[in-house]
């Protein structure tokens, strides 16, 4: 009686989930790697013939230099977010069970207002007349108000400030299956707190460090509005030419294949995780 | 207040309950640009309830009218002056029906009946104003008389220019004595060449709310729009509105029509309401732009008739150009430079 109730169910949610991944995941992908092959077109964006002239541009100087750019800020987010994340999400798998829930419950909780309200709300905080700079200057730490706001410094904390998340969640993940006989056995047999950091802990949180890796540089590149809004437009990443190229040049091809080059680039970070996954093995030992 | 994206959100989440109900207008605008007295006034007068959606740039709006042109999402928008042939020429547009639109007299005939769109079949003029100089007295001593006062070593870091690649480039044009309508690859170069030496000064580039990094003190000098001047003055009595020498960039902003407009009918009764003088005058007066509505403009309050910000005089004009098409390979060109200009460093 039960399987034949559940088996309608199943089929549903195998339905469901083929449909979305087939609609909103591979379709529109397979237009994007469509247009990025295509011929840019003042008035339809995009017309045959096939070429590869999008892919070309990508290896114009310019584009090099936004990327290398974009990946530079992008790297700084990424180890930002590692350095309070690791021991944020270490500390996390300590306290207990029933905290612990409340803590990630927290930590989640920014995820319900719109990010972009919140980067606006980061501006209100880094301005110049802003409270920030008031509260420094109030308690007499400075006397000039300090310019944070519209620099590469301030991206970058946008960028953490919006990432972090995903750095700790996974760290998390790892943390809490971390095998306390291990550590003890470590310990037993000798070793000191480093050499148990260095040759058990590090290596047995190495996939989750990868997730949170893939999960934080990637989209560090592509979040245009942070550098719009925090860095005065001035500071291009990846997601900005993407945006520009789609609204202002109107080259559909070359910002398309802006966008498959970050696939790629995520694609090439998943292969490492799956290596290293498999070098460790899937449970730890 | 618009924000690029969460606007689009609006738009995608709004119109899909809107455009089936004929008493809804889907009214996409310009961010800032339509005090919401007039949205109340508009529905409590028609019944008609207004969905309003916003864009910072011709750019942002044109390719989502072109991409939603099927799906009929609004029925009415407001282009920029060379947006408006653009989009004509592309058969973006309905005509609009002269008889159900009263006002259209009244209308400054300086303003209307232009190349861009001869006879206004597609298009009724909204607003017009300038792009100029902003200076805030306060944190600049000594006089900003033009456009190339910027490079201006003092101001070092302290520049603002608006996130517009056409008026940025036009700036740059404008002081080597070229036309910023320009289609000339190397007039086109050259422009490049001097705003490069203006980035390491640039603070920041805003076309958002320009008056924003000045009120922020973030920046004391650089571009604005006059209506920004305007609003800004209110708050920052300092901040000055400049008619640089080499010229100032002038624009007239139109409402069409879309093609596939779901209710034409209430987008005609919106130009209508607002084309009534005191309506007109309502807006210029809370905006700062300068109502194209000679009939608005005679009740306009005297202090905002008499500003020279949202009015100027005709020694303010000479050499203001207006904003043309310059055609596809020329805009190619200039997102070439002006993406070349914004990652060097």
């Amino acid at each position: 009686m039960r399987s034949v109730m559940q088996q309608p169910f199943r089929t549903a949610v195998l339905v469901l989930v083929w449909g979305w991944l087939l609609f909103l995941v591979l379709t529109p992908n397979l237009l994007v790697i469509g247009a990025s092959v295509m011929t840019r077109d003042p008035g339809t964006f995009i017309s045959l013939p096939l070429n590869l002239d999008a892919y070309r541009q990508l290896f114009n100087p310019l584009y090099l230099d936004v990327f290398l750019n974009s990946l530079y800020m992008a790297t700084m987010t990424t180890l930002i977010c590692l350095l309070i994340g690791y021991p944020f999400a270490w500390a996390l798998s300590k306290v207990p069970r029933h905290r612990q829930m409340l803590l990630i419950f927290l930590l989640i909780v920014p995820f319900w207002t719109n990010s972009l309200v919140r980067t606006y709300a980061l501006k209100l905080i880094l301005a110049t007349n802003g409270l920030l700079n008031n509260a420094l200057m109030s308690v007499g730490l400075i006397d000039q108000p300090m310019q944070m706001l519209y620099t590469e410094g301030a991206v970058i904390i946008g960028l953490v400030y919006l990432l972090l998340p995903f750095m700790i969640l996974p760290l998390y993940a790892v943390f809490d299956d971390l095998r306390e006989d291990l550590l003890r056995a470590s310990h037993d047999l000798g070793a000191g707190r480093l050499a148990t950091f260095v040759h058990i802990i590090v290596p047995m949180t190495l996939p989750g460090v990868l997730a949170g890796i893939m999960l934080v540089l990637l989209p560090a590149m592509g979040l245009f509005f942070v550098p719009d809004i925090l860095g005065g437009s001035r500071n291009l990443l990846v997601g900005n030419v993407i945006k520009n190229q789609f609204l202002d040049a109107r080259n559909w091809p070359f910002g398309a294949a802006a966008s498959i080059m970050l696939t790629l680039a995520m694609a090439f970070l998943m292969f490492a995780h799956r290596l290293s996954k498999r070098r460790i093995g899937e449970d730890g030992v | 207040m618009k924000k690029l994206a969460l606007a689009g959100i609006l738009a995608v989440g709004l119109t899909g309950c809107g455009s089936d109900d004929p008493q809804v207008l889907n009214l996409y605008n310009w961010s800032e640009y339509m005090p919401q007295e007039v949205l109340e006034r508009f529905t409590e007068e028609t019944g008609i309830q207004v969905v309003y959606t916003t864009y910072d740039s011709n750019e942002a709006m044109y390719a989502r009218l072109k991409l939603l042109d099927e799906s009929a999402a609004y029925d009415l928008a407001v282009p920029s002056t060379y947006y408006v042939s653009k989009m004509r020429q592309e058969d973006l547009l309905m005509p609009i029906d002269r008889s159900k639109i009263e006002g259209f007299d009244n209308l400054d005939p300086e303003l209307v009946n232009l190349d861009i769109d001869p006879d206004n079949q597609y298009s009724v003029p909204y607003l017009w104003g300038t792009t100029g100089l902003a200076v805030d007295t306060s944190d600049v001593d000594g006089e900003v008389t033009a456009w190339a006062d910027l490079w201006d070593e003092r101001f070092e870091g302290r520049v603002m220019l608006t996130n517009d690649m056409r008026e940025v480039f036009h700036v740059g044009l404008r002081v080597l004595g070229y036309s910023g309508n320009s289609t000339d690859p190397q007039e086109i170069e050259e422009a490049y060449e001097k705003l490069s030496e203006l980035m390491p000064s640039v603070r920041t580039f805003n076309s958002d709310a320009p008056r924003m990094p000045y009120l922020e003190g973030e920046a004391d000098v650089g571009m604005i729009w006059n209506g920004e001047a305007v609003m800004g003055k209110d708050t920052m009595p300092s901040l000055e509105y400049v008619y640089p020498e080499e010229g100032i960039i002038a624009w007239l902003d139109s409402f069409v029509i879309p093609k596939n407009a779901p209710n034409p009918e209430a987008a005609h009764q919106f130009i209508n309401f607002v084309l009534q003088p005191e309506i007109s005058a309502l807006i210029s007066e809370d905006i700062g732009y300068a109502t194209p509505n000679l009939a608005g403009r005679d009740v306009l309050d005297d202090a905002v008739a008499n500003d020279r910000s949202s009015y100027p005089s005709a020694t303010d004009m000479i050499n203001a150009e207006f904003q043309e098409d310059i055609g596809d390979d020329a805009l190619q060109i200039y997102a070439k430079y002006w993406e070349m200009l914004k990652s060097g460093r």
